[in-house]
């Protein structure tokens, strides 16, 4: 399964203290996310799989807990939330 | 594109680049809230709102003690009620009265009918504006 | 449609056609003070009808339309015409306004810099939109605020200040008999009084101003400020709009600069005189 975010256009991305509020232009809709949610989504402009996300996110951040299921739940909200499609 | 390499924080004698901490966090506890339209505002202000039972669309269906819709003549289920229910006897039936004009089975019916609206359905959007706090 | 009521509020021009002449009388008498649509060419279009052709004469009962409707609304009897009139008016905003964030809010204006007090129906905020306007606050509207996508301005809307049970009793105290509409009783959210915006009101409602504070008002509470996150406010203020998500991106835009340019409080306040108080503490 490749996770993959939208093209950078397609986004508009503004942080609001702890949260960051995210317009997905395609659907038109609102979301607001906390901390890992856009550091996911920026990270995915590359399609990745799960196990690659994870060495990713721990390379570039000091990940305290390296949960592949807590993963798996951050990515199911996303692909949810129609913000990265699984494929 | 490769990734730079970065120092370990651990045994090195050089100064590290501390990378930023961020948590996966809880399986249960979401990342993502998405913004839902607020159109039941606009409805409590419309004071006066009506609920179709069934909506126009199923008009001459029956309604069954579940509040689910069924083919007109079933047994055990209500004819309709002649007209829509004003926001206000919806709210007191809500609130433990009875609609007006019905008996005490057939109110269940359509109280059950009114709880199992969804958006897109007729009614939908007042019987939301009830449920709003302060009117 | 025998008879016919133009007015502009703010940026927004009416036409109301009626199947009675009280409500169109009501209506006049009312905003008499106010402009007309410009060059004549109204945004909106409502008509006060009767639901059937016998209802015009027998328990006469009004029945809205426009080019904004929610089918679900039921008709009013033809003595809460008036209110009829009002509802209709400002379904046609809060669907149909596009040129502006729509908030359901008050705002009062004071050197320039805006109030806007967010709440739904019922919090207190066309209450203490009054209120202040007694202070030397000048109202914009106590019901919408609008915010210009472009520049963040608050724009007016002064509609006729719908008061409701205590609060009429409350501003017929500070507020001449002159400028009240008539007593609709027993309407489905209680008794209704309309308060005529003041002459400063009216003259300026094309004058816009810079928001300063939104505050997020609840009415019947021990007296209490705290500050909103802006990530909260945004939230709310996206619940408290009715075109947020016809604007999209425009709308998204908007709202984040309003809340991350501006600071907002929720206070608490058990009556008008505590009200006033906490605000004079919040504003410099």
């Amino acid at each position: 399964m490749i996770y993959r975010a939208p093209p950078p256009s397609a986004l508009l991305v503004e942080p609001l203290d702890a949260f960051t509020a995210v317009f997905h232009r395609p659907s038109g809709i609102t979301h607001l996310l906390v901390p890992p949610a856009p550091q996911i989504l920026a990270v995915l402009t590359e399609g990745l799989t799960r196990e690659a996300l994870m060495q990713r996110l721990a390379a570039e951040y000091d990940l305290a807990d390296a949960d592949p299921v807590a993963l798996a739940a951050r990515l199911e909200e996303l692909v949810d939330a129609g913000l990265i499609r699984a494929e | 594109m490769s990734e730079p390499e970065r120092p370990d924080t651990s045994a090195d004698d050089r100064a590290p680049t501390r990378r930023r901490a961020l948590m996966l966090g809880a399986v249960t506890a979401s990342a993502v809230v998405s913004i839902r339209p607020a159109l039941a505002q606009t409805a409590g202000s419309v004071l006066a709102c009506e609920i179709p039972v069934p909506d126009a669309g199923r008009a001459g269906s029956y309604i069954a003690d579940d509040g689910s819709v069924v083919p007109a003549g079933t047994q055990g289920a209500y004819p309709a009620p002649g007209r829509p229910f004003k926001g206000q006897e919806v709210k007191q039936a809500l609130a433990g009265g009875q609609l007006p004009g019905t008996t005490w089975e057939s109110n269940r019916a359509y109280v059950n009918y009114i709880r199992r609206l969804q958006r897109g359905q007729g009614g939908f959007t007042c019987f939301a504006s009830l449920q709003m706090p302060r009117g | 449609m025998r008879h016919r009521f133009d007015v502009r509020i703010g940026p927004a021009g009416f036409r109301v056609g009626s199947d009675w002449r009280a409500p169109v009388e009501q209506l006049a008498a009312l905003y008499s003070d106010y402009p007309k649509p410009e060059n004549g060419v109204p945004d909106f279009t409502v008509r006060l009808t009767a639901p059937r052709p016998w209802r015009r004469w027998l328990r006469p009962s009004v029945a809205i339309a426009g080019d904004y409707m929610l089918p679900e609304a039921a008709p009013l009897p033809l003595r809460h015409g008036l209110l009829a009139a009002e509802m209709a008016m400002n379904l046609q905003m809060a669907l149909g306004w596009r040129r502006h964030l729509l908030l359901h809010a008050s705002a009062v204006e004071k050197d320039g810099r805006a109030l806007v007090m967010s709440g739904e129906s019922g919090a207190g905020k066309s209450t203490l939109a009054a209120l202040l306007a007694t202070r030397g606050w000048r109202l914009m509207g106590d019901e919408f605020a609008l915010v210009h996508p472009r520049t963040g301005d608050v724009h007016a809307f002064p509609r006729l200040v719908s008061l409701k049970n205590e609060s009429v009793a409350a501003m017929a105290a500070e507020v001449g008999e002159a400028r009240w509409g008539p007593l609709l009783a027993g309407t489905p959210k209680g008794d209704i009084r309309h308060l005529v915006p003041g002459p400063a009101a009216i003259a300026a409602m094309d004058t816009p101003a810079r928001p300063m504070l939104l505050v997020f008002p609840r009415f019947g509470f021990a007296p209490a400020v705290r500050t909103v996150p802006p990530s909260e406010a945004f939230v709310r203020l996206t619940q408290a709009s009715t075109n947020y998500t016809a604007l999209a991106e425009d709308g998204f835009k908007a709202l984040h600069r309003l809340v991350a340019e501006v600071p907002s409080v929720a206070i608490d306040y058990p009556d008008g005189a505590a009200a006033l108080a906490l605000i004079d503490e919040l504003v410099p």
